[in-house]
């Protein structure tokens, strides 16, 4: 069927120069498939796109193929030109004859003819057997579950409730506050965590958009983007929520120093956690502090550094010291990690009354000597080529913070992916609060280990995120395609043909695929999430029969582009 | 030009890079009308120039290029190219704004990147925006061009003209995002760095340039001032920075920039001996750390701590002789490299052109944004608010506009 | 007509979007010239590519391809093209098992992105399959019917 309009452009001689369009219009003529064929000077400018929109609409032709330049440079505006007219996205096709053709063969006229000739034949072909995935439509329900209430989570929903959002709060101990209810006071102005979690709380009580659920249990997550259902159990109690996106700032564990620096064996060694315990009680009394950086951080086992650990101990160090004014405390360090304005400056104030710092090395760590208690620590001093002894009646261990157990289980619930530690995988590196599904953001130290402060703005950010999603009350699949403005496709199954393999399930990067049940079928038959899919091919190029294609890049046009390639 | 306010809550957002385009692409998702402001041609501000970006090894300008362009198609969005803030003052509904525009001669919506203009120029004054411009487009640097007009009979779509002139844009507007980011820090006040003696004693951002794939050498590694391959090459951190004379606050990206850097040069030329000469070395943020740890070559490269006392080309005008000590043999050494690059000396960008008597907006002690002032919420991200890197800098953005978003709330 | 032997090789380039298209495209915007035998078939990920695709280029005549993607950990399909490269990689066993011989596929990940990189591999690539003996045409009437629609 002839439903094809070729425009061919001269590119005011820029393509012209070197290809003989002339050439390439006479070879049209013998193509079943295209209605005309017109060169013209130019197809990029405003006049150029509403004389070919009108065309488009007069003519008979259905689809039109433009052998331009590259999309890269005003092809794609000629494209987007014609889809804002009215003209249906995969109806067009833009063949570049100009960066890959005229230009990078200016020397050889005959040879880039013909080039441009086979390239208009190959989207031509396109053109003959594209076809059109179908869109679909959700509803994004008003709502949002935040999973976690520690700073990060109560950041989210705060923000959201305040934006006129109904947020749902889930948080598995009794009480919402999380690492705030945890630490005693915060740096750098050394003010009570309780201070800063306080309004949060009241905002909780006050706040009619926000529901807690605490002593929480997820049992199933079910749905997509826009339309979570999910059922979890609060205490003895049940739930039915239907969020339209899901926030998930669980936050992360302390590592217990177990086994690390005689933990456990001699007293007076204790985490930096029961030296917030300590504080949180009142004053801590020492003659000799010493603080040990990197325990079990920076080592074989992790080798990540954990952000938080240099600035809570020079915090608790500051403290003791102010406490007890007399009393030595030092830092054992292998780097200061306090990068910035803010947490260099806490770090030169910190210095500025008294607290010391040693430097010490990875394969010389310090040694802890006691018998029953601690009594001292040795240390190769690294700056100054020393090992030193220091008296010590107290040595707090700096652990990095780890990841939940139940990550795995929650990533699993929302098919997000997780990195070789178990904190939450992002996009990276523009949308560090968003995954590889949409809909569901991270924040806080479930995301990557960071302070309250930074996991309050992170929260701010994933509610941002989560604020922009339901700000429209329905959105398409196609709204969520990895490079908005490009043609939007997804998978599509052969029911027929599918032979219930699962190599595509098992390849996808989107989790969008499922095998089901079918009736009147042996086999499974695999099933695409349209909301999910992002286009990649993956599950095209494993399918062992074809049964899974891309409908805008399907078997038929790519086997005729090859065909006509030369 | 009075910009009409039939625009829907309208926001400013100063400054094009990555943080900012961010922040104007959540609050117009919101529904608000946003001005998004750079003050050069392009957007995507520091980071789509650079070269390469850490941990992952990606070409910097293309994670960035599907948010540069949502944000340039967004219908709500109406980004300012080439222009900058000059005046601003707060009342009771908000901000006024005056933004002037210094439109480029070259119209890049009418440019097809022919080259005939190039071809005419006899002054060289004309070249492409830059190697990663998507769509591509010609730029007339005003200082080269003789203004004879060659160009302009010659440019097939009539896209130049140098007669623009200045445009002064009105804005009220109900709330502003400070995004500028950074800047080099001028370091002629700390001539011990030896900046200025030497062809190849060059700041961070500067050699970045110079072994980009995309820029003049094609990524090999070569000398400036002779063209030969270096020996080696030593990196200085904290210069200018964590420093009472200068810069006392740390500038929180130099330490995985130059571990960057020194990757890259070992993989393109594994015989270059790369130095780091650090204080502490901040692989803090998401793979960092590990990415200190990568062997890319049987040669690792060689990390010394200790901040130099002096940097200075040998008499002979052909390495460059660095006197340091290193604190952790407590030895003082004085090592002679063939490349040495500056790392350290940030600064926020100047928010706005022209200084205002209200100090908007106001900065504190180390010429950060100061949020709070006078109980005064301001809203800053990235480097205007901190030292930051990418990931710090965009979701703080989403923060600031966050807080924008609710601010009447947070008021009550 | 030109013999096997003589005529310059066919060379069939499934280049994605971003690293290879965007090298690709420097290569154009810059004018660097280049031999015109080969052909372009972008597509959004270099996932796409079906290794059926490159056998059936190379059972139609086309003496050589190319998959130009991005370096890993740079796909923006979530590292779709992590299963890509190990595919093509087996590809690549196949075709030397079945005596077509692996070059006759180049795997170019993270290589092309800059105008002269993309120059380089299309230029050495040319040598390449220049260098290799003729494949012999084993397409039967009946594949060629499969492969298109008339």
């Amino acid at each position: 069927m002839a439903d094809i309009t070729v425009y061919l452009c001269k590119c005011f001689g820029e393509i012209a120069a070197t290809v003989d369009l002339e050439i390439v219009r006479a070879g049209l003529g013998d193509n079943p498939s295209v209605s005309s064929a017109e060169i013209v000077d130019s197809l990029c400018l405003n006049r150029d796109l509403e004389t070919m929109a009108h065309q488009i609409r007069e003519g008979v032709t259905q689809k039109v193929l433009i052998a331009a330049c590259s999309s890269l440079a005003r092809g794609d505006r000629i494209v987007r030109g014609l889809v804002h007219r009215g003209v249906r996205r995969t109806d067009i096709h833009l063949v570049d004859i100009r960066e890959g053709c005229a230009w990078i063969h200016a020397g050889d006229p005959d040879g880039a003819t013909g080039k441009a000739e086979r390239l208009i034949d190959m989207g031509l072909a396109h053109l003959e057997n594209v076809q059109t995935s179908d869109d679909v439509s959700v509803k994004i329900n008003n709502e949002v579950m935040v999973i976690g209430a520690g700073p990060a989570g109560l950041a989210a929903a705060t923000s959201l409730a305040r934006s006129g959002i109904t947020v749902h709060v889930i948080e598995r101990a009794p009480h919402p506050g999380g690492m705030l209810r945890l630490v005693s006071r915060l740096y750098p102005k050394d003010s009570a965590a309780s201070s800063r979690l306080e309004p949060y709380l009241d905002e909780l009580e006050r706040n009619p958009l926000i529901t807690v659920y605490p002593r929480a249990k997820l049992q199933s997550i079910r749905g997509y983007t826009g339309n979570y259902k999910i059922r979890l159990s609060s205490g003895d109690d049940e739930h039915n929520l239907s969020p339209g996106a899901v926030i998930i700032a669980s936050g992360a564990k302390v590592l217990l120093p177990d086994g690390l620096f005689r933990y456990g064996e001699v007293a007076n060694v204790i985490s930096q956690m029961e030296l917030e315990t300590r504080f949180r009680k009142g004053a801590v009394a020492t003659k000799n502090a010493v603080f040990i950086q990197c325990v079990g951080a920076r080592c074989q086992d992790r080798p990540y550094c954990s952000t938080i650990c240099c600035p809570a101990s020079i915090k608790n160090a500051a403290r003791l010291k102010a406490e007890n004014p007399v009393a030595n405390v030092f830092v054992i360090h292998r780097d200061i990690m306090m990068p910035g304005s803010v947490l260099e400056g806490y770090y030169r104030h910190v210095m500025a009354q008294g607290v010391r710092f040693i430097r010490c090395e990875k394969d010389r760590p310090p040694e802890i000597i006691g018998t029953d208690r601690i009594e001292a620590v040795s240390v190769y001093d690294a700056v100054t080529g020393s090992t030193r002894t220091i008296d010590a009646d107290l040595a707090v261990l700096s652990t990095p913070l780890i990841p939940n157990d139940d990550n795995r289980r929650i990533a699993e619930l929302l098919g997000l992916q997780l990195d070789r530690y178990g904190f939450f995988r992002e996009i990276y590196p523009m949308h560090p609060v968003e995954t590889r599904m949409d809909g569901v953001f991270i924040c806080g130290s479930a995301r990557w280990p960071v302070s309250s402060d930074v996991a309050i703005t992170q929260g701010e950010a994933a509610a941002m995120k989560a604020a922009a999603l339901l700000a429209r009350s329905q959105a398409a699949a196609s709204d969520f395609s990895r490079v908005p403005g490009r043609k939007f496709g997804h998978a599509r199954v052969n029911v027929e043909t599918c032979s219930g393999c699962g190599n595509c399930m098992a390849v996808c990067p989107f989790d969008a695929i499922r095998l089901q049940k079918v009736e009147g079928k042996y086999s499974h038959v695999s099933r695409v999430n349209k909301m999910r899919c992002k286009a990649c091919g993956n599950c095209v190029s494993v399918c062992p029969n074809g049964t899974m294609q891309m409908p805008e890049h399907n078997y038929l046009s790519v086997g005729e582009m090859i065909r006509r390639a030369f | 030009m009075m910009v009409q306010n039939n625009e829907k809550n309208p926001v400013l957002v100063v400054g094009g890079g990555v943080a900012g385009i961010i922040a104007a692409f959540d609050l117009a998702e919101m529904g608000r009308t946003v001005h998004l402001v750079d003050s050069a041609p392009l957007l995507g501000g520091q980071v789509a120039k650079l070269d390469k970006i850490y941990p992952t090894d990606h070409c910097a300008f293309c994670p960035l290029w599907t948010d540069i362009k949502k944000v340039q198609e967004h219908h709500r969005v109406i980004v300012h190219t080439t222009s900058k803030v000059t005046d601003i003052t707060q009342d009771a509904d908000g901000y006024n704004v005056v933004i002037v525009c210094d439109p480029p001669a070259i119209d890049e919506s009418l440019c097809i990147f022919c080259g005939r203009c190039v071809d005419t120029c006899t002054k060289g004054a004309v070249r492409p925006l830059w190697a990663h411009a998507y769509p591509p487009a010609y730029f007339i640097d005003r200082q080269l061009c003789a203004e004879c007009g060659d160009c302009v009979d010659v440019c097939p779509t009539e896209a130049i003209n140098l007669n623009r002139t200045e445009v002064e844009l009105f804005l009220a507007v109900d709330e502003v995002i400070w995004a500028t980011g950074f800047k080099e820090a001028d370091l002629s006040t700390l001539p011990e760095f030896g900046m200025g003696t030497h062809p190849d004693v060059m700041t961070s951002l500067e050699f970045e340039e110079w072994i980009a794939e995309a820029g003049v050498n094609k990524g090999t590694i070569t000398r400036k001032v002779n063209g030969a391959v270096p020996k080696n090459i030593a990196f200085i951190q904290c210069v200018g920075a964590r420093d009472q004379r200068m810069l006392p606050y740390c500038s929180a990206v130099c330490c995985m920039h130059a571990l960057k850097q020194a990757q890259w040069v070992k993989r393109r030329n594994p015989l270059i001996d790369c130095t780091i000469l650090y204080t502490d070395l901040r692989t803090v943020g998401r793979g960092y750390n590990e990415y200190s740890l990568r062997e890319l070559h049987e040669s690792a490269i060689t990390f010394i701590r200790g901040r130099p006392g002096l940097i200075h080309p040998l008499p002979t005008g052909d390495a460059i002789a660095i006197k340091y000590e290193n604190t952790l043999t407590q030895t003082r050494e004085i090592a002679k490299f063939d490349m040495v690059v500056l790392n350290g000396n940030l600064q926020t960008s100047p928010a706005r052109k022209a200084a205002d008597s209200q100090h908007i907006p106001p900065l504190n002690g180390e010429g950060f944004v100061d949020t709070m002032q006078d109980e005064i919420p301001r809203y800053a991200c990235g480097f205007n608010l901190e030292p930051a890197d990418i990931a710090e800098s965009v979701i703080q953005a989403s923060s600031a506009a966050m807080k924008v978003t609710i601010k009447e709330e947070l008021q009550k | 007509m030109e013999t096997e032997t003589t005529r310059q090789p066919r060379i069939l380039v499934f280049a994605c979007r971003w690293c290879g298209l965007i090298g690709a495209d420097g290569a154009g915007k810059n004018r660097i010239a280049l031999p015109s035998n080969f052909r372009i078939i972008p597509v959004e990920c270099a996932a796409y590519v079906e290794p059926d695709a490159i056998i059936r280029a190379l059972a139609s005549g086309i003496d050589g391809t190319i998959v130009m993607g991005c370096h890993v950990g740079g796909c923006r399909f979530n590292d779709a093209n992590h299963a890509a490269i190990k595919r093509l990689e087996l590809l690549k066993e196949l075709l030397d098992a079945t005596g077509v011989g692996r070059d006759r596929l180049l795997i170019s990940f993270g290589t092309a992105h800059e105008d002269h990189q993309f120059a380089e591999v299309i230029r050495d690539y040319f040598d390449t399959v220049a260098a290799l003996p003729p494949l012999e045409p084993w397409v039967s009437t009946l594949t060629m019917k499969h492969l298109s629609r008339s």
